[in-house]
């Protein structure tokens, strides 16, 4: 197998397989009734990049998409009322293998994410969940994968392999076989009293001992060094991952989501985001993510197959 | 340098002066009276005279080149020697009590805040070896003085190991910091502590060398064995310097480099102002001997 990383240079490039795959993935959502994901959900099914499976309250999810003009021929409704239960009732279709990705509705991220996490029934597969953004700028020459801005609050070394398993395992579905990790830092050196740089820089050698596979680890490295060579030849730092991060690892939850945020709002960047760890891509938009946001996340859903 | 023998060559271009710190014990007398001829150290005995004296007569020695200073209490023969130190009058101090009191009297003077010769930084300790199946020294560190140093300690001991190296001529040592395997792991802080020194070092916070780490002692010491492993690494193999991850470790591992490798070994404690030797019971003659030895090539 060729293990050299393809270059994808932006997200139209990673998505442009998405409507020519044989089967159309299913879509499931829980609690469907709510304006706002039905627009990107209708909108999705429109360009054919999936097919919906709507858990929800039946009745105003018709009063919706009859105020919105959308059709719902060949639309499945499963008629939940309640938020909760149709968290669950949309776990166990994926379960059943009736459906291919779950994303989140009209309803609380921990009432959401419960059922995924159950035992019996849930769709965990890897030792935890984490949020991983794809995200195109302009000024960076390919795409590159943001982690973990919305699950994993302050992850200790263990929590940051685990999350680094995780992103690589999708990196790698997307067909980079072996992806360059920025480890990041307020700065690029060891500082004892900045865990963050000790956790980077613990990483980057546990790559190097092949305890975390498939990978190339630098850090700790601050973000400019992660994201520009020329930035990290200043520092005299000579590494392959420096100016060509695949991934960048934030040293906690608030470093990642202060950063996805800024890339969005000061950048204009419209990411794709994705929680791994499960048996599918679970999507966890927010309200505030544009339309563009939450139909790149369902794209991007839609063109791997973890299983 | 591939020998023990080869550090004599290095001598200094004047004598240097030696205080040796509350002199009682015969072994260190042999050492004194084996180093005199070479013409590189001059000595001065800090003790109770008359003891001395009448040692020296009984085991018939020439003790007439030897500056004594006459000071019955141990604790001041310590400060007496610091004294020198500060005065610039030595340049390499010793104990001459081979037991656990004679290395603390030597140890308390000059760890003293105000009168002291340590100025802040950490003191190690590093032994230096001739071993048959290596091909050149190789020193372990710190065998004597930092019982279980932290991340910051282990630094100071790398980096004044680093110094020693380079004043023997190596300007880039190659540094293998051990630990019990050589990957990371979370319940062995010392794998923690090399996977950081490497990084360090590759930063350029630790300056002047290259350091692997975690390695367990075979990966360092042998390249096969380290690409065994998966280890791809210029020091596997080819270290200067062994940084062990706590004293312990050193000292058995001097220990037994001395008892079942038959190794010469040659010691000094670096990051006082001046080199400190601190022989013990079971150095040999010849061990005082190389010591010393060590400490003078510093001015070499």
């Amino acid at each position: 197998m060729n293990q050299s990383n393809k270059t994808i240079k932006n997200l139209a490039g990673l998505f442009s397989q998405v409507q020519a795959q044989p089967i159309t993935k299913k879509l499931v959502v829980a609690a469907a009734h709510d304006e706002h994901i039905l627009d990107a959900v209708f909108m999705a099914w429109e360009q054919n990049i999936i097919e919906p499976i709507l858990v929800g309250n039946k009745k105003i999810i018709t009063e919706i998409t009859k105020e919105k003009n959308y059709s719902l021929k060949n639309v499945e409704i499963i008629d939940v009322k309640d938020k909760t239960e149709a968290a669950i009732e949309a776990v166990k279709i994926i379960n059943r293998g009736e459906g291919d990705i779950l994303i989140k509705g009209n309803v609380d991220s921990s009432i959401f994410l419960r059922p995924v996490l159950n035992r019996e029934y849930g769709l965990r597969v890897g030792e935890t969940l984490s949020h991983l953004g794809i995200i195109e700028l302009p000024h960076y020459h390919k795409i590159f994968a943001l982690t973990d801005g919305a699950l994993n609050i302050a992850p200790d070394l263990d929590l940051k392999r685990i999350i680094l398993k995780n992103s690589i395992h999708f990196m790698r579905k997307l067909g980079i076989p072996k992806p360059k990790i920025a480890a990041l830092g307020a700065l690029e050196l060891v500082h004892p009293k900045m865990q963050a740089t000790i956790d980077a820089a613990l990483l980057s050698k546990m790559a190097q001992r092949g305890q975390i596979k498939d990978c190339i680890i630098e850090g700790p490295l601050s973000f400019d060094n992660a994201i520009s060579k020329k930035s990290a030849e200043l520092k005299g730092l000579n590494s392959e991952v420096a100016g060509e991060a695949d991934i960048l690892l934030a040293p906690n939850i608030e470093a990642a989501n202060v950063l996805y945020k800024s890339i969005v709002y000061f950048a204009g960047a419209n990411p794709a985001c994705i929680i791994l760890g499960a048996s599918v891509p679970i999507i966890l938009t927010s309200r505030s993510d544009s339309e563009k946001i939450k139909l790149n996340s369902i794209t991007l859903a839609a063109s791997v197959n973890l299983r | 340098m591939k020998k023990i023998s080869d550090i004599e060559k290095k001598r200094p271009t004047q004598p240097v002066r030696l205080a040796v710190v509350a002199i009682e014990d015969d072994n260190i007398f042999e050492a004194i009276a084996n180093i005199l001829p070479k013409n590189i150290i001059e000595i001065i005995l800090i003790g109770h005279e008359k003891k001395i004296t009448a040692i020296a007569k009984e085991k018939n020695l020439d003790f007439s080149k030897v500056k004594i200073i006459n000071e019955e209490d141990d604790h001041q023969a310590g400060i007496k020697a610091v004294e020198l130190v500060n005065s610039g009058e030595v340049q390499i101090i010793m104990n001459g009590q081979e037991t656990y009191h004679g290395a603390s009297v030597i140890g308390r003077a000059v760890i003293d805040k105000k009168k002291g010769i340590r100025k802040g930084k950490i003191i190690s300790h590093l032994s230096l070896f001739e071993l048959k199946d290596y091909h050149k020294l190789i020193g372990i560190t710190d065998t004597v003085m930092n019982n279980m140093p932290n991340l910051k300690a282990k630094v100071a001991i790398t980096n004044n190991a680093v110094l020693l190296f380079r004043i023997l001529g190596i300007p880039k040592p190659k540094v293998a910091a051990l630990g019990a395997v050589e990957v990371v792991n979370e319940s062995m802080p010392a794998t923690m502590h090399a996977a950081l020194l490497s990084k360090m070092a590759q930063r350029g916070q630790i300056k002047n060398c290259t350091i692997e780490g975690p390695l367990a002692f075979d990966n360092a010491i042998s390249q096969k064995h380290a690409i065994h492993k998966g280890i791809i690494s210029d020091i596997c193999g080819d270290p200067d310097i062994i940084l062990a991850p706590d004293m312990e470790t050193a000292g058995i591992l001097y220990q037994s480099f001395v008892f079942f490798a038959q190794a010469k070994v040659a010691s000094i404690a670096m990051g006082a102002s001046v080199p400190i030797v601190l022989t013990s019971k079971i150095d040999s003659p010849e061990t005082r001997v190389n010591s010393l030895l060590l400490a003078a090539s510093i001015y070499g």
